[in-house]
């Protein structure tokens, strides 16, 4: 393991500033470690090793010619294969999409060419991010680095993998119903998904509107919340992007007292669901940790968290309906051969190159939106929600963050199956539009790590970040322990 | 859902579901059918629905036509399967008496 992966981002950005090392030189070792490890982890769909060393050339040219640089300046980063980039192809780990060449950049793409980082490459994921294990890709399945027998969870499998196993410092995902911190979690990683709103989604491939967010992995908090202080920020493009400036997210990060101030509700739901008692154990450590720390802990109830996994999937497959109706075979994508009529075209475009799951939820959402099942199916699931939400609300009226294991269960292995309530405190955040972080703090005996989930209310993601750093401090993790990707 | 329902949907979702695989696909789509009863358990007389979290806004421009670059449309038609001058090419939509 190269030296340079013992450090943050800032810290790789400020020793190629200051010429102690060089982003040619950074990339190289990314692409050394990828040598190393990819070809068991396979966390990418594709890279290109020729055209990110000639960016990094011209970070480096930059900053020894004494031009104004950017804020990641010749810093690599992953980029998960539904967020296009100019001129590259994106396939969402679709067939659909085999041979797509994005037209434009997505806006968090723009943002990152300008402030200079370098994309190393395109990052693996559930078949238009439907499902949590990447399995689902049409291309190959992302090995877990920490026992490549083993899903690194998904949809954003891939970015996770890259991460964990140090071939990129941080790396872009995307959110739905846990798809980023559901993979942090299973991986040892800090994964983020911001407030509803908050960071634009223009360009980027889209499964359920109303839940979708881009987030990010990294090693610890702080990398995160430097990346959304480039990211986030209002954005017409994406209509329900809120017309607010970015800011700086790394404030007042190291604020020793953070945690004196915080009440940090615990949901008595929790006990209501079949567990891993090894993460029950580590949650409980980190508890105590917290309060330890001055932390006030409290009790709070949120009884429609019952509801949860119906309501995404009613609500996650009406939505793909309407958004996947858009891969028509038409103006791009794939077409079949074999139609003999315009809907006959459409029909078979569409069956012969998505993928089973996709079809399933395309189906189960076509019918709960259908005429005569629309009242009792979908509306009466969005009336749902809003008990949900209020649950949810009247719990931050009592404390500031609701705290729960990232996930319920361990990381399975290829082709097994995790239970669905394993991961229902990540997709409440996605139901309710909150922001949430997962942090890693502990491994099992096994030797797999484990991780715990902060939800605040909406907007309240500068103080997530502050609170999820302040338990990164007390938690005891190695943020740069590196695993062996292999199995065990 | 029975097997006529399922051929329904699929029409409507524009899927061809070949007959072998229809089994498997009412399995798994009977066994969603449980999320459908679950949400009707509780009582929402007098709950709004959520559609979204924010409130959608809607974003105005003048309505003018802009000229398109020709890079920008050799770049959109590069993608599609089949065109013809400046158009997408599809199948015939009427056919002829």
């Amino acid at each position: 393991m190269d030296e340079i992966f013992k450090n943050g981002v800032k810290e790789i950005r400020t020793k190629i500033c200051s010429g102690e090392t060089t982003s040619v030189e950074v990339v190289k070792a990314c692409y050394k470690r990828i040598a190393q490890v990819e070809p068991k982890v396979k966390a990418f769909l594709k890279l290109n090793e020729e055209q990110a060393l000639k960016h990094a050339a011209l970070s480096d040219d930059k900053i020894k010619s004494g031009a104004k640089y950017g804020f990641l300046e010749g810093v690599p980063i992953g980029i998960k294969d539904n967020i296009m980039i100019k001129g590259e192809s994106m396939t969402s780990a679709s067939k659909y999409l085999e041979n797509y060449i994005s037209p434009y950049d997505a806006a968090v793409i723009e943002k990152l060419k300008k402030v200079g980082a370098v994309f190393i490459g395109r990052t693996n994921m559930d078949e238009f991010a439907m499902g949590g294990s990447t399995e689902t890709s049409a291309y190959q399945k992302t090995a877990n680095p920490w026992d490549i027998t083993k899903i690194p969870g998904g949809s954003s499998g891939g970015s996770a993998a890259a991460v964990s196993a140090g071939m990129v410092p941080f790396a872009l995902g995307s959110d739905t119903g846990g798809s980023i911190r559901q993979p942090a979690g299973f991986t040892g990683i800090v994964g983020y998904k911001p407030s509803y709103g908050l960071i634009s989604r223009y360009g980027v491939c889209a499964l359920a509107s109303s839940f979708d967010q881009i987030g990010s992995f990294s090693r610890t908090v702080k990398d995160t919340a430097l990346l959304v202080s480039v990211i986030s920020g209002k954005d017409y493009r994406d209509p329900v992007c809120e017309p607010i400036e970015s800011a700086d997210y790394t404030h007042d990060l190291d604020n020793p007292d953070t945690l004196k101030n915080l009440k940090i509700g615990i949901p008595k739901e929790l006990g209501n669901y079949k567990n891993d008692p090894e993460i029950m154990k580590a949650f409980n450590d980190a508890v105590a940790k917290l309060k330890l720390d001055g932390a006030e802990i409290i009790e709070i109830s949120a009884p429609s968290y019952k509801y949860v996994p119906a309501l995404y999937k009613v609500i996650m497959c009406a939505e793909v309906s309407a958004n996947i109706a858009t891969f028509d075979g038409i103006r791009y994508g794939y077409r079949s051969p074999n139609g003999v009529s315009l809907n006959d075209e459409y029909s078979k475009s569409r069956a012969e190159s998505l993928g089973y799951e996709v079809k399933k939820r395309i189906l189960f959402g076509t019918y709960v939106l259908g005429a005569q099942n629309y009242h009792r199916c979908y509306h009466q699931a969005q009336r749902v929600r809003t008990l949900l939400i209020n649950d949810l609300n009247a719990a931050f009226l009592q404390c500031d963050f609701i705290f729960s294991p990232a996930t319920l269960q361990m990381p399975v292995k290829f082709g097994g199956e995790l239970p669905e309530e394993c991961d229902i405190f990540l997709i409440a955040a996605n139901l309710g539009g909150f922001p949430g972080i997962t942090v890693p703090c502990a491994f099992s005996p096994d030797g797999m790590p484990i991780g715990v989930h902060f939800m605040g209310r909406r907007f309240s993601d500068l103080k997530l970040f502050q609170a999820a750093h302040a338990f990164e401090r007390i938690a005891g993790f190695d943020s740069y322990k590196y695993p062996l990707c292999a199995d065990k | 859902m029975l097997k006529e329902e399922l051929e329904t949907t699929a029409f409507l979702a524009r899927i061809a579901v070949k007959e072998e695989e229809k089994e498997k696909y009412l399995k798994d789509l009977n066994y969603m059918f449980q999320y459908i009863e679950v949400l009707q358990e509780p009582d929402v007389t007098d709950v709004k629905p959520t559609t979204h979290v924010t409130e959608l806004r809607n974003v105005w421009r003048e309505d003018e036509v802009k000229p398109c670059p020709k890079e920008t449309r050799d770049a959109m038609f590069k993608g599609a399967p089949e065109t013809e001058g400046n158009f997408y090419k599809i199948k015939k939509v009427i056919e002829a008496e």
